[in-house]
């Protein structure tokens, strides 16, 4: 089991709705808290390397399983 | 002498001379023989890469119907409220198609050609404002940051006017728009829009 300290659900949403909602979710964790993010979409992969790409987050884990994927992202 | 192109290069460059064409005239407007002119090659190169016509035909509306923007830098480069956001959104979406008017004449395309090839378009490429705007009211509601408006409404209202704006500037070149660019133009009817809703900023 993943370790992390909030969780967002995201499944259903395209984007931006998943960005919009990291944005303010990482904003409310403090330096080191990890936030694991479940979504739907397809093309959340490519979003979130950039997310993080751009933020300065760090990507701990992606993966996809029967047509969800997870991403835990560690606030910098 | 002319590099050879790989298998997955010349289909590629099949692909992008018939979406050009497609774009332009339709399925029908269209020979196999033309395309293969365009490419300096015999109908017989396509066929080896597309079963018939119709196969080609499809594969250009599927790879063009399946593009997709992200809005990452359109979400992280502002204010994170709704007006904002969808704003930058509308100018990607727009600055996108500018660049690729080809994409918005096979949308065109695909919405006579059937329910299937219209369904792909919207979900690719609109899906993800009308969600955007769906979800978002939803909340504003809540908030009392909006008027009481149908979201589901409002965001094919929304759809419709940027598509129209695109149609305008991007395939038609309209004489009575040719004045304002196009970035005015969607700042503009973005403004109508929200102002239609009765947003209030944050």
């Amino acid at each position: 089991m993943s370790q992390f300290d909030q969780e967002l659900d995201a499944r259903g949403l395209n984007c931006p709705l998943p960005i919009l909602r990291a944005k303010k979710a990482i904003a409310s964790l403090d330096a080191g808290k990890v936030l694991r993010i479940t979504a739907t979409d397809p093309g959340s992969v490519k979003d979130f390397e950039a997310f993080c790409k751009q933020t300065g987050n760090e990507l701990l884990a992606s993966h996809e399983a029967g047509g969800e994927y997870e991403f835990l992202i560690r606030r910098h | 002498m002319a590099r050879r192109l790989k298998a997955g290069e010349r289909r590629a460059s099949i692909l992008a001379v018939a979406k050009v064409l497609f774009a332009d005239r339709g399925y029908h407007g269209v020979s196999v023989d033309e395309i293969a002119g365009r490419l300096g090659v015999s109908p017989a190169v396509l066929y080896r890469h597309f079963d018939s016509k119709e196969a080609l035909y499809e594969a250009a509306l599927t790879e063009i119907a399946g593009q997709r923007e992200s809005y990452v830098e359109a979400v992280l480069s502002g204010p994170d409220d709704f007006g904002s956001v969808l704003l930058r959104m509308t100018r990607v979406y727009a600055d996108s198609v500018a660049r690729d008017p080809d994409y918005v004449r096979m949308e065109m395309q695909g919405m006579l050609e059937g329910a299937a090839a219209a369904q792909q378009f919207f979900d690719s490429r609109w899906k993800g404002f009308t969600d955007f705007i769906e979800i978002s009211m939803g909340e504003l509601a809540s908030e009392g940051a909006i008027g009481q408006v149908d979201a589901r409404t409002a965001s094919l209202m929304f759809q419709g006017v940027v598509r129209e704006a695109l149609y305008a500037k991007c395939i038609l070149n309209s004489p009575r728009h040719r004045d304002i660019r196009l970035d005015d133009l969607i700042e503009q009817l973005v403004g109508l829009f929200l102002n239609a809703i009765g947003y209030r900023r944050p």
